[in-house]
């Protein structure tokens, strides 16, 4: 259960979405799912959040989608990285380490 | 593709949401169940945690760019809606745009076609004709020269790259069943390269065919091509019997190609002059090619000099004081008093596409005005004002749309409408009349430039007033902010005066058309059939010759029935013969006196039915032994003989040994009076004129004139079967009626103009009543509650009304003053076009002032008397 409410910094969660589609084709519920276990409840991904966020990747052709059946045997709307989309999940990767490194420089030494 | 088949699928792709979303909330569900709570229990964590589902919806559909056209739509919708509840004024600004759109675009691609472009030659700016201007004389010039004239122009000449000449004749093509009268062109080497179009079939004339001795070849025009050969390709590289010699076709001209306005081309060789039906000196229509930076100026100072040393060898060419023009070559084909009604028509369309503006413009303005509350609140309610541009931007692209596509159909059919009815021989006829995509482009851009402008005024108002103060105002008792009610009344005033400019030169059109239609001719021109017969050089050229040609078909022709008289002539009513200078002995005079002469039959009188005011016609035996007698006509009598009693005096006609089959004593008898016929066509004054029987002569060009009793046209195939059986070797050409020439030459040019003139008046006069009804209509509406407090305190209807017409009339009279004084200003401009009737003329001016505002309170009545019907009790609630 959520302890408390963490809000994404801007641009994030569109980072977290496509690292986590990276790993294979996911729904839409797996995703929210998938952060929330990595994260370890760390992130409670807010579905007014994360659809939104899903179509705006997709239609920016970072992501692409495929209606399949799951093991349930139920339709669900599977996500898939594209060529773009991996290209920009790099830079994404890239440029957060290069700000998280910077940050964390500037914690620890300007004491 | 994708987004394509989503703005088609949207209901699809809503769908797909709804069950993405839906898919999720049942996982969670199931996530709930698994980890132990009861399914009622989790179903509702689930919602609860879920939030409001359509709210998220609506965010996925933001990141989706098809829901920007939703909007949109949104935007179309309510403009349409707008516009609909106000349908009156969206047709009248729709109609008002297409009419000022379409009338300008037709009328701009006529005069551009006609007069800027009208060529497809290369380089058809550098192109200009020569002429030689007799200085003592009004409109007295030669635009032909001598070969050797012209090959001397060519030699001498600083500032022309380049020189062709033309001469024209009359040609009898023998074709197996008959004789067919073709016109042809002999040309000099270079023509086709000089105009520079490519054929459209086969080959143009070459260098080759112009050598001594080279096969005798000839190129078809593209149009006799289509209309006397079938557009038959297998004739290239046929021949033809042309005038006697065997010629080889060897290509057909682009559609085009007409210069010269002939049927056919063949090239000159030195050994041809001889093949001419007519051997007197033989003149060649020149043009020339400007060096590039030369001037019209330049090149005419350059040819003086040389005009000066020719006219020492042809001393007989060159009257006494001279001058060399250069002509551009559109001004030199295209007649004057045609250009001239063109540039009018031009301004004409400039106003009408300026008043069908003005009335968008007011239009709108109104409409802005009546709206100011509605953006104030909508403004007030929070619309950016981004929102509402683009909501007016939405209703002014409806508004222009239908406008423009109004506009394109009404100038296609107008330009249609004007290529068909186009008089003959007004433009060039390498001239085709069609749509200028260019200039409709920029009545387009003008008309919806105007729309957008206007349109956009509630949304700068919106942003701009304080609009606590619009809120307020609830647009009682006030007729619009003082200034734009300034701008509005300035456009309407405008509009009146432009349109009564209009309205008064259309006036003075009708005026003159009636004035020209009334000049007594001075003769019968119904039941006549006239033609001119070629007749064959070779066998043609003594006056003995031609009598043998003449005598028995006149006799023939007699005997048709139907045909009540038949005459030889050399001219064609109501112009009148060739000019001669004129000796009449007893009489001392200095200055130079011309006659115009004309060679005729006995029955040339009774059958144009020319009165006798003193002596007798020809008798047949006079003309059949060519006894030197002459017809003089009234102006003659009154101009050389004053009180004299001319009968039996002698005459001396110059002219007449001049020419090849001369006569070395031309002096006649006078034998007769006639009254004067027109001699000048219907406008110029009529000249002293002569006529000698056809027989004295074989020179100059002859026709038959034919009285008939039944339709005159019906008895071409008879006339033709005479002419037939009297040579065969010889064709009629032009046969037609005297009636139809009369039409074609003196009314059809006028015709014309008066019917486009009328048409833009007529165009202008509803675009102002427009005008001033929305104007007054718009002001009356926002007193309605002024009005109603009015009649409540008791004003009578009648002075509602005349408060109200007050105000039109105002307007009214302020534009008709402006537009009368602008009118007589323009209509100095006017004089060439008008005949018998004076610019100033008060009866037209009057007429179309009293016409104006009669419409003008028409417009403003209306509006007028629904105020005074207004309910008291209504009119204080009504916002």
């Amino acid at each position: 259960m959520p302890q408390e409410k963490v809000e994404f910094l801007k641009g994030t969660l569109d980072m977290l979405i496509l690292k986590v589609v990276a790993a294979g084709p996911i729904h839409g519920y797996a995703i929210s799912q998938r952060i929330q276990q990595i994260s370890r409840d760390f992130f409670q991904v807010p579905q007014g959040s994360l659809y939104p966020a899903l179509h705006r990747l997709e239609e920016q052709d970072w992501l692409e989608a495929q209606w399949k059946d799951t093991s349930t045997g139920r339709e669900a709307k599977f996500y898939t990285l594209t060529r773009k989309g991996r290209k920009q999940l790099e830079t994404e990767v890239s440029n957060w380490e290069r700000l998280s490194d910077a940050v964390a420089l500037i914690l620890r030494t300007a004491e | 593709m994708r987004w394509l088949r989503r703005l088609w699928q949207k209901s699809l792709t809503e769908k797909r949401l709804d069950s993405e979303l839906q898919f999720h909330l049942e996982q969670q569900i199931a996530g709930y169940i698994a980890s132990g709570l009861t399914p009622d229990e989790a179903r509702r964590r689930a919602c609860i945690e879920f939030g409001g589902l359509e709210r998220f919806k609506e965010e996925c559909r933001e990141a989706r760019w098809e829901n920007h056209l939703d909007i949109l739509a949104r935007d179309f919708r309510v403009a349409l809606r707008g516009l609909a509840k106000d349908r009156r004024f969206a047709f009248i600004a729709i109609f008002a745009l297409a009419l000022g759109i379409g009338a300008s675009t037709a009328i701009f691609s006529v005069v551009d076609n006609a007069l800027l472009e009208p060529f497809p030659y290369k380089d058809s700016r550098y192109l200009v004709t020569i002429r030689l201007h007799d200085k003592d004389q009004v409109d007295h010039w030669r635009g032909a020269f001598l070969f050797a004239e012209f090959q001397e122009l060519m030699k001498q000449n600083h500032v022309f790259d380049a020189m062709v000449a033309n001469l024209t004749d009359d040609i009898v093509y023998a074709a197996g069943d008959g004789n067919l009268r073709l016109a042809g062109n002999y040309v000099t080497p270079g023509t086709f390269e000089f105009f520079g179009v490519p054929p459209f079939l086969g080959r143009s004339l070459e260098a080759a065919d112009y050598q001594p001795g080279a096969p005798p070849v000839f190129v078809l025009r593209h149009a006799a091509w289509v209309g006397k050969f079938n557009s038959d390709p297998s004739l290239i590289g046929k021949t033809f019997a042309l005038n006697g010699v065997v010629r080889t076709l060897v290509g057909v001209t682009a559609p085009r190609f007409a210069w010269g306005g002939v049927d056919f081309w063949m090239p000159r060789s030195p050994d041809e002059p001889k093949l001419l039906s007519r051997d007197f000196p033989n003149y060649w229509g020149v043009v020339a090619h400007l060096k590039p930076g030369v001037s019209a100026d330049e090149a005419t100072a350059d040819l003086a000099v040389i005009a000066q040393r020719l006219s020492t060898v042809y001393p007989k060419e060159y009257p006494k004081h001279f001058a060399m023009e250069v002509l551009s070559f559109s001004s030199a084909v295209l007649s004057p008093r045609f250009r001239n009604s063109l540039y009018i028509f031009l301004a004409a369309v400039g106003l009408l596409l300026l008043i069908g503006c003005g009335n968008v413009a007011n239009l709108l303005l109104v409409r802005a005005t009546a709206r100011e509350k509605e953006f104030a609140l909508r403004s007030a309610l929070g619309a950016s004002r981004f929102r509402l541009v683009r909501q007016l931007l939405v209703e002014s692209f409806l508004l222009g749309v239908s406008g423009a596509t109004l506009g394109i159909l009404f100038a296609w059919a107008g330009v249609k409408t004007i290529a068909a009815v186009i008089p003959d021989f007004t433009i060039a006829s390498e001239t085709v009349i069609q749509m200028n995509w260019t200039v409709l482009l920029f009545a387009l851009v003008v008309g919806i430039g105007t729309v957008f402008l206007f349109g956009l005024v509630p949304a700068l108002q919106a942003s701009r007033c304080d609009l606590s103060d619009s809120l307020r105002d609830t647009g009682k008792g006030v007729a619009g902010t003082a200034g734009r009610a300034g701008v509005r009344n300035a456009v309407i005033v405008l509009e009146v005066a432009l349109s009564l400019t209009l309205l008064f030169t259309a006036g003075l059109f009708v005026r003159s058309f009636i004035a020209l239609q009334e000049v007594p001719l001075g003769l019968q021109v119904d039941h006549v059939l006239t033609a001119r017969i070629p007749l064959p050089p070779e066998r043609y050229k003594t006056a003995a010759q031609l009598t043998s040609f003449y005598r028995p078909l006149l006799a023939r022709l007699k005997s048709v029935p139907g045909i009540a008289s038949a005459a030889e002539t050399s001219t064609l009513p109501p112009y009148g013969g060739v000019r001669s200078e004129v000796e009449v002995p007893g009489k001392a005079h200095t200055e130079k006196w011309d006659t115009l002469f004309q060679l005729c039959s006995e029955g040339y009188f009774s059958v144009l039915r020319i009165q006798f005011l003193d002596g007798r016609p020809f008798t047949e035996a006079e003309v059949n032994d060519a006894r030197k007698v002459a017809v003089i006509n009234q102006t003659f009598r009154r101009r050389y003989f004053g009180n004299e009693n001319p009968i039996g005096r002698s005459i001396h006609l110059k002219e007449l040994k001049e020419f090849p089959d001369s006569l070395s004593e031309p002096w006649f008898e006078i034998i007769g009076v006639v009254a004067d016929a027109r001699n000048q066509g219907l406008q110029d004054p009529l000249w002293p004129e002569v006529w000698i029987p056809y027989t004295v002569t074989g020179s100059f060009m002859r026709g038959i004139l034919v009285r008939t009793t039944n339709e005159p046209k019906s008895m071409i195939k008879a006339v033709g079967h005479e002419i037939w059986a009297t040579d065969q070797s010889v064709a009629m050409a032009q046969p037609e009626t005297l009636e139809y020439f009369l039409n074609l030459f003196t009314f059809a040019q006028p015709r014309f103009g008066l019917w486009l003139v009328t048409i833009f008046a007529a165009i202008g006069l509803v675009l102002v009543t427009i005008g001033v009804y929305s104007v007054i209509e718009y002001t009356t509406s926002r007193r309605t509650h002024e009005i109603g407090i009015r009649l409540a305190l008791g004003a009578a209807r009648a002075d509602v009304l005349k408060m109200v017409l007050r105000k039109g009339l105002y307007l009214l009279l302020t534009g008709i003053v402006i537009g009368l004084s602008l009118s007589f200003a323009l209509s100095r401009v006017l004089v060439s076009q008008l005949w018998g009737v004076s610019p100033y003329d008060r009866l037209t001016s009057i007429a179309v002032a009293g016409l104006l505002l009669l419409v003008g309170l028409i417009a403003c009545w209306i509006p007028a008397r629904r105020a005074t019907r207004v309910n008291p009790s209504t009119a204080l609630r009504y916002e």
